[in-house]
């Protein structure tokens, strides 16, 4: 069980973690969500040892990280970013190497070494230098650094960056299968991945977290209206009329126009009903004939993307109370700089996108 | 501190830096070899050693310790090391002694040049013993402080260069001042090789290498907190 207790972390004035409060009980895969610059890898850092936090306590098992740090860290297994590793090493070497840094027992070294080798696909490059090792390779020995000795809670940060799809898949894979026996913490910016393989999701923005749940229950939390999608042939252009005839729908969207002639809508309504079987009924009698006709899903991108934006709002609404408000000291003012940096990074980002 | 020895020992010797710096060792002792013990036809050793320790040291040391951590931060692998159980002083004690390893092997190298010798001459090997002591104490302070040099950037060049000045400046700064007279290093083996084991030149050497390897803990150990 890993516990992360009121802990901040600060740069000179740069706060990149912010008093977050969150429990990952044993045995739960948690995916940490959050654009760049969120602060998931300084989180993760801390939970590892590699940085201490400016206050607050992080408790893997019961072992304070900053106070028993041997114990704490023998229970934890890191991948970190960017995959650091021995390169003039070959992988065997490294898993070793690793093993014997992570006070795995003389006598059953060897046997785990060639366990996880096993376990990680690397039997056939195990002898090569990892110099030479392809991108999807190199990350596998990484990984399998970070499995080696058995730790009870494995942390990856960006697992599936660089690897190709079928890699992308295979690691999933593994993922899912670890987190049978071990707590897993994994950071990501891919959503569909993290709702793939997490069950429960910490979003984390600005270095504050802005939600913690499973991913099902946020995209429930956000979903705005009922919603189907239709494709539709409409050679009258009765589509307009169907509002009148039924009465629950509330907006009536043109989406666009296919290639075959048919054409995409979106109905929404904010009552609870299911308005298929109502369209179903309907639109033949209008002489309109439904080639698809299905309800829009939100996906936890949708989530994702709404809850950032609203602590973006707030932190704009507070921002501009500050300025009636208070006389700048010199304090507030390299604060302000920060946050102006950041949103002008962010508004950038929204632009790319 | 024995696997992380073990493993630094091992990557002296896969890469050339190991095999270049028992290279420079060997070139320089056998050229001082020629100068100070063939020419003159003597038997004492301890003036090769000594013209080694002066001109050697200067080269391999920086080449033992550059990488030692600015290589491990430029590649990220130092958050393996860091993340792991082992203690901070652990690490940074394997570390000293694998490059402290390859010292010892040039000096036990060494010896074959005495074997030389003794067919022609008898060898005082107390005195023998006691100068490679102080070799080694000298190199042990020479290590350490390029050990620190390494540990305060992520450029491995920087790191060397800083050893480098600090192991050359006492040469120069002796012209400038009377005062630097006595912050020579190397200076500090002048005695070993007559036999002579100085007290207070041990202890400098020893404290020195004490405090620069506690400098680098505690450097280590406090960027944890500020980075």
């Amino acid at each position: 069980m890993i516990q992360v207790k009121n802990v901040t972390k600060k740069y000179g004035s740069t706060i990149a973690v912010d008093n977050i409060n969150f429990e990952v009980k044993d045995g739960e895969v948690v995916g940490f969500l959050g654009p760049n610059g969120a602060g998931k890898s300084t989180t993760m850092n801390m939970i590892t040892g590699f940085i201490e936090p400016t206050k607050g306590q992080i408790i893997i098992n019961g072992n304070d990280i900053s106070k028993k740090p041997r114990k704490a860290k023998k229970e934890i297994g890191y991948m970190p970013e960017n995959v650091p590793l021995y390169y003039e090493l070959t992988p065997k070497e490294f898993v070793s190497y690793m093993a014997e840094l992570k006070l795995v027992k003389r006598n059953e070294r060897k046997q785990e070494v060639e366990k996880v080798i096993k376990e990680m696909g690397l039997e056939d490059v195990q002898n090569k230098l990892i110099r030479n090792l392809s991108r999807g390779y190199k990350q596998r020995v990484s990984m399998a650094g970070a499995l080696v000795g058995n730790p009870d809670v494995i942390i990856l940060d960006e697992p599936t960056v660089g690897l190709d799809p079928k890699q992308i898949t295979e690691i999933r894979n593994l993922i899912k299968e670890l987190g049978k026996k071990h707590t897993v913490i994994l950071s990501t910016h891919i959503l569909p991945e993290a709702s793939q393989i997490c069950e429960k999701v910490i979003i984390i923005n600005k270095g504050k977290i802005i939600a913690i749940d499973t991913p099902e229950n946020l995209e429930k939390a956000t979903k705005e209206s009922n919603g189907i999608s239709v494709i539709v042939e409409d050679p009258k252009g009765n589509m307009s009329k169907i509002k009148e005839k039924i009465k629950e729908i509330d907006t009536v969207e043109f989406v666009k126009d296919h290639e075959d002639g048919t054409k995409q809508y979106v109905i929404t309504t904010s009552s609870d009903i299911d308005l298929r079987k109502k369209l179903f009924e309907v639109l033949p009698k209008e002489e309109i004939v439904i080639f698809e006709l299905k309800k829009t899903e939100t996906t936890l991108e949708d989530a994702f993307m709404k809850l950032v934006n609203t602590t973006k709002q707030e932190d704009t609404v507070k921002k501009s109370k500050k300025e009636d408000k208070q006389k700048k000291t010199k304090e507030e003012k390299s604060k302000k700089q920060v946050e102006d940096k950041e949103t002008e990074n962010d508004s950038k980002k929204e632009e790319k996108k | 501190m024995w696997a992380v020895f073990k493993k630094e020992l091992k990557t002296y010797f896969l890469s050339p830096i190991g095999y270049i710096a028992i290279g420079i060792f060997m070139l320089m002792f056998s050229i001082f070899f020629y100068l100070t013990t063939i020419s003159y036809g003597s038997v004492d050793m301890g003036n090769l050693y000594y013209a080694t320790a002066r001109y050697g040291l200067l080269l391999m040391v920086p080449l033992l310790t550059m990488r030692m951590f600015a290589e491990e931060r430029k590649n990220g692998t130092e958050q393996l090391l860091l993340t792991s159980p082992r203690s901070v002083t652990s690490i940074v004690l394997g570390k000293f002694f694998a490059a402290l390893a390859v010292i010892l092997i040039t000096l036990i190298l060494s010896i074959i040049y005495a074997i030389i010798i003794s067919f022609f001459g008898t060898i005082n090997i107390p005195t023998l013993i006691v100068t490679m002591i102080g070799f080694l104490l000298v190199a042990m302070a020479a290590i350490s402080i390029g050990m620190l040099a390494s540990s305060i950037t992520e450029n491995q060049i920087i790191s060397a260069i800083i050893t480098i000045v600090v192991l050359v400046a006492p040469w120069f700064l002796v012209d400038i001042s009377e005062i630097f007279s006595s912050i020579d290093l190397i200076d500090k083996f002048l005695k070993f090789p007559s036999g002579l084991v100085s007290v207070s030149d041990t202890v400098c050497l020893l404290s020195i290498t004490a405090m620069c390897v506690l400098i680098t803990i505690v450097l280590i150990k406090r960027r944890k907190a500020v980075k």
